[in-house]
């Protein structure tokens, strides 16, 4: 954990933290908030108004609990405390149950299928090394981001250039080897994907806690009731959007019509962007984006948490050298975050939640990098 | 870990700055982006809720392949 989040972390667990004096009072910025669902409602669609407002509740799930994906897999690595770990099983656990029915009941709603690949073998074992220098995922970024903290503030334009980078040299990558994706809803039906992603989970959980000790604590209410909320609101995500909840596409699609609007991309002669789905949403406002309402939606939640924290303590500054270390791993991260089909969010949580291959794959790759990743961390005094 | 703090920042630390330098941008994106794209066809809306529309989804996903 660096200096920055950690501090934030220890600041929010305190039961004095929304008691602080100097806190900022909520109501201008939930104002600001019904406000800009209104104008959505009003000037966009009725859709991208709710998914907004789900993208808020994640933020503020994923600030208040301090839903670190990254921070999870750290502490069962480093501390032998799989209370983290096992609030994600959970929450995976939880998202399948809701999802995978969903899925068997309505034809038109979408998994999150991504290709069996050389891509996502190397994009996620990079992810998996650089979100533990960065300190975040994409979901993690985004709300630390929301929260104020300086180094994700500083990833996240890096983070949305490398994503847009990957998507331009995806096709490239592809064609280092890959296969059709697989789905498990599809292929055996929604029983049995279920019950076999749940057994699956259960083995995850268990190995987790074998690993760390059968006496050390396993359950902590605040990872619990995070992983219930997320749940919840991926759920309402799939139900609204059509499709799973997702970070990276978004942060992408930003770079990239940047990229266009200065000259330096011709989307028409890219593989990926000359798609007629890719080059639609390229040309049309980013408020008509599901995942890049929903990204908003994630600053703004971790915002409004983050406004009863004013008075909590700075962190300790970053050195220069962590400063370009940590946002040289924000940039790898957006890339590899293309190439591997996902982030924590889009791969692990909605990809095994609705039943994809490409989930199961990613996790272990990118618990893999992370193994190197907390050397690097170590290394630069993160 | 570093979980060393300092005391609490005023209204004008880089920190606080920071976070103001990146509301702003996101809010410039955003307006540079809504005045420059083609005007929405409020009546092309897609549904409120994509489950039961039999509208398939048509948003993007992380997901996507190149292909």
């Amino acid at each position: 954990m660096t200096a920055s989040s950690g501090s934030v972390v220890r600041s929010a667990t305190s039961p004095a933290a929304a008691a602080l004096p100097g806190a900022a009072p909520r109501w201008p910025l939930t104002g600001a908030i019904v406000a800009f669902a209104a104008f959505l409602l009003w000037s966009v669609a009725a859709r991208q108004a709710l998914l907004f407002l789900i993208g808020v509740g994640m933020g503020a799930a994923l600030a208040a609990a301090r839903f670190g994906f990254t921070t999870g897999w750290r502490q069962l690595v480093e501390q032998r405390d799989p209370r983290g770990v096992v609030g994600q099983v959970t929450l995976l656990a939880l998202a399948a149950m809701l999802a995978m029915p969903l899925l068997g009941a309505f034809p038109e709603l979408q998994a999150a299928l991504g290709p069996p690949s050389v891509s996502l073998l190397v994009g996620a074992f990079v992810f998996g090394l650089t979100m533990q220098i960065a300190d975040g995922c994409g979901s993690g970024t985004l709300y630390k981001a929301g929260l104020g903290v300086p180094l994700n503030m500083g990833i996240l334009p890096l983070f949305a250039l490398g994503s847009f980078l990957g998507s331009v040299h995806l096709d490239a990558w592809l064609g280092l080897g890959a296969m059709s994706p697989v789905g498990a809803v599809e292929q055996w039906g929604v029983g049995p994907a279920l019950g076999a992603t749940l057994v699956a989970l259960i083995l995850v959980g268990t190995a987790a806690r074998g690993w760390a000790g059968w006496r050390q604590p396993w359950i902590d209410r605040r990872w619990v009731w995070g992983a219930v909320a997320l749940a919840v609101l991926a759920t309402l995500n799939l139900l609204v959007a059509g499709q799973p909840w997702g970070v990276v596409y978004g942060f992408g699609l930003w770079a990239a019509k940047v990229a266009t609007a200065t000259g330096f991309f011709d989307p028409a002669a890219n593989a990926f962007w000359s798609q007629p789905g890719h080059a639609q949403r390229l040309a049309q406002t980013v408020l008509l984006d599901v995942t890049s309402i929903t990204n908003i939606g994630i600053l703004a939640g971790a915002l409004w948490v983050a406004a009863r924290e004013r008075a909590s303590a700075a962190p300790r500054p970053l050195t220069a050298t962590q400063w370009v270390i940590g946002l040289a791993a924000g940039f790898v991260m957006g890339y590899s975050s293309r190439l591997a089909f996902g982030c924590n969010v889009g791969a692990m949580l909605s990809g095994i939640s609705t039943g994809s291959l490409h989930g199961w794959i990613w996790v272990p790759m990118a618990f893999a990098g992370t193994l190197i990743g907390l050397r690097v961390r170590r290394r630069f005094g993160f | 870990m570093m979980m060393t703090a300092t005391p609490a920042t005023p209204a004008t630390s880089p920190r606080r700055i920071l976070r103001l330098l990146f509301w702003a941008a996101l809010t410039a994106f955003l307006l540079w982006d809504v005045l420059g794209a083609p005007a929405i066809d409020l009546r092309q809306e897609p549904p409120l809720i994509a489950a039961g529309s039999g509208q398939a989804a048509s948003g993007g996903h992380c997901s996507m392949p190149g292909k």
